[in-house]
């Protein structure tokens, strides 16, 4: 039984059907991107899996159990999700220290976790007082106080540096190489393409596609050639008699979808000389657009 | 639920409206017997046992109550605080049993606060105070109506979770509301939970001199049960039904 499964997952908030039908199931040791435009239904997916939104239809659990099914859910799942609050006048030391109290976790984590995430120094300021980095580091400290089994991190590179950026990512592949199943959703692909290993894309609340990252987004049917040929006329009348697309770049031609062994053929097959065949891998965010419908 | 109760505890004493709410409960209670002390001249028993029934715990810890609970939404950590403990029903019995027992430990301070300033300044003009045994009826009976109405103010936050709608109409059926039912409709005034019936359970009159004969303190206390049921009730109702998004 995967750590992270979801079933059938559909929510409607009135008119709108939110999440539609969503299948899919999160691998442990992995880190998996949860990919789709703003506004996807990415949030809502996990705030279901989170016991926060009920489904209208469908489940979605951990290890077979809803979120408020588990026993002490703070050492099976950690959450930080993108509009994560604290009260402005506690410190960051005290917010953690309810969080103990409540999952009953040994006072000790407290200040582990605030090393981990380097708010060791900051530990006794208030809150009101921290910038949004060091609040998205608040809020991983704090669904990493249970060390759970599964970590949630909803855009969680929102409001972080470049080296905060770099140390989430570091984060994220040091949980997985422990073992855990983590769960990174993000509307930016290039944030996250770096850290994970399979990716499930969704759009207007529907699976669009699920796997690792190079077989969803950079698979062969990915594939463009770029051509020069000694009379680019003639190469281009027969791709098109071949029943393939073709357009100018530059002063050759680009073939989309199509390999450079399939234009190679053609060329061949009606003596036209080749000066140039080089292979033009699709980018992931032109795959990326391709599957949620966004304009590049 | 213990480790609930330690932890709504906690949130409680790691903000500064706690300590800001704690010290105006108690200046309040001193000014009012230390004025009513020095200044009246009319001590008959029951004017006595109303200057150390003078404990502005129950209102104070009524807000703290709404504040505790409608704060959570206020201050958008109600996510955090239903992901930590999912059980949202479970959750707001906590806070309300948390807030009794600081409504009783907050009562507790500042009724021995204002009956050693009172019999001090009483003393020292030479008039009767009361004895130790009614010392105490008073006192625990200001400890039973801080811990009601503290429970009572998490059901009210609950239900009510604009903090300011819900403060402000506290304090409106408080210093607005009651008195003026007390009035009019007396019968009904005296069932009133933020009036009537902790009035009832101190034995003394909340609006003094309308001569209205107040529920028994069992009665009272059972009225009190009944509201705190009911805010439950109806917060539980619409806390489990509600999707956080």
């Amino acid at each position: 039984m995967a750590p992270v499964e979801v079933r059938d997952l559909s929510k409607r908030f009135g008119s709108v059907l939110a999440v539609n039908n969503l299948s899919f199931d999160i691998e442990a040791g992995r880190v998996t991107g949860f990919l789709g435009p703003n506004g996807a239904g990415k949030s809502t997916t996990l705030r279901a899996l989170l016991g926060l939104v009920r489904p209208t239809t469908g489940t979605a659990t951990f290890g077979g159990l809803r979120y408020e099914e588990l026993e002490r859910p703070s050492t099976k799942v950690g959450a930080v999700l993108e509009d994560a609050s604290f009260h402005p006048g506690r410190t960051a030391r005290n917010h953690l220290r309810v969080l103990a109290e409540t999952g009953e976790h040994p006072s000790e984590r407290v200040d582990a976790v605030l090393a981990d995430v380097g708010l060791t120094e900051a530990a006794n300021r208030r809150v009101a007082g921290y910038s949004m980095g060091m609040k998205q580091r608040l809020g991983i400290a704090a669904a990493l106080l249970g060390d759970p089994e599964v970590l949630i991190l909803d855009e969680p590179t929102n409001g972080l540096d470049p080296p905060g950026i770099a140390w989430m990512r570091g984060l994220v592949r040091e949980q997985a190489a422990r073992g855990r199943a983590v769960l990174i959703s993000s509307h930016l692909l290039a944030e996250v393409a770096q850290s994970v290993d399979d990716v499930v894309v969704i759009a207007k609340g529907e699976l669009r596609a699920r796997g690792t990252l190079e077989a969803v987004l950079g698979g062969d049917e990915g594939l463009s050639t770029i051509v020069r040929a000694q009379d680019n006329v003639r190469l281009t009348r027969a791709l098109q008699a071949a029943g393939l697309p073709v357009q100018t770049l530059g002063d050759g031609l680009l073939v989309p979808g199509v390999s450079p062994e399939q234009v190679g053929v053609v060329a061949g097959d009606a003596g036209v000389y080749l000066v140039h065949l080089t292979p033009q891998a699709r980018s992931l965010e032109q795959a990326f657009f391709a599957l949620t419908g966004d304009a590049a | 639920m213990r480790p609930l109760l330690r932890a709504e505890l906690l949130k409680l004493r790691t903000t500064r409206t706690f300590v800001a709410l704690v010290g105006a409960t108690l200046a309040l209670s001193l000014l009012v017997v230390v004025l009513t002390g020095l200044l009246a001249n009319d001590w008959s028993e029951n004017n006595t046992r109303s200057l150390f029934a003078a404990d502005f715990t129950g209102l104070f810890i009524m807000l703290l109550g709404i504040i505790g609970m409608a704060g959570e939404w206020r201050h958008r950590t109600i996510t955090g605080t239903f992901l930590a403990a999912p059980d949202r029903v479970r959750l707001m019995a906590a806070k309300g049993l948390s807030y009794a027992l600081a409504g009783i430990v907050l009562s507790l301070i500042v009724t021995v606060t204002i009956m050693i300033v009172g019999t001090v300044i009483l003393a020292s003009r030479g008039i009767d105070t009361l004895s130790l045994a009614t010392l105490i009826d008073v006192l625990w009976r200001n400890l039973l109506v801080a811990a009601l109405v503290g429970a009572l103010g998490v059901g009210i936050g609950g239900l009510i979770r604009n903090q300011i709608v819900a403060i402000i109409g506290v304090l409106v059926v408080g210093f607005v509301v009651d008195p003026a039912l007390f009035a009019l409709a007396p019968d009904v005034a005296i069932y009133s939970p933020s009036g009537g019936a902790p009035g009832g359970i101190i034995d003394v009159d909340p609006f003094d001199g309308s001569d209205v004969d107040l529920l028994s303190p069992p009665l009272a206390v059972l009225v009190m049960l009944g509201w705190i049921a009911l805010f439950f009730a109806a917060a539980g109702v619409r806390l489990r039904s509600r999707d956080l998004v």
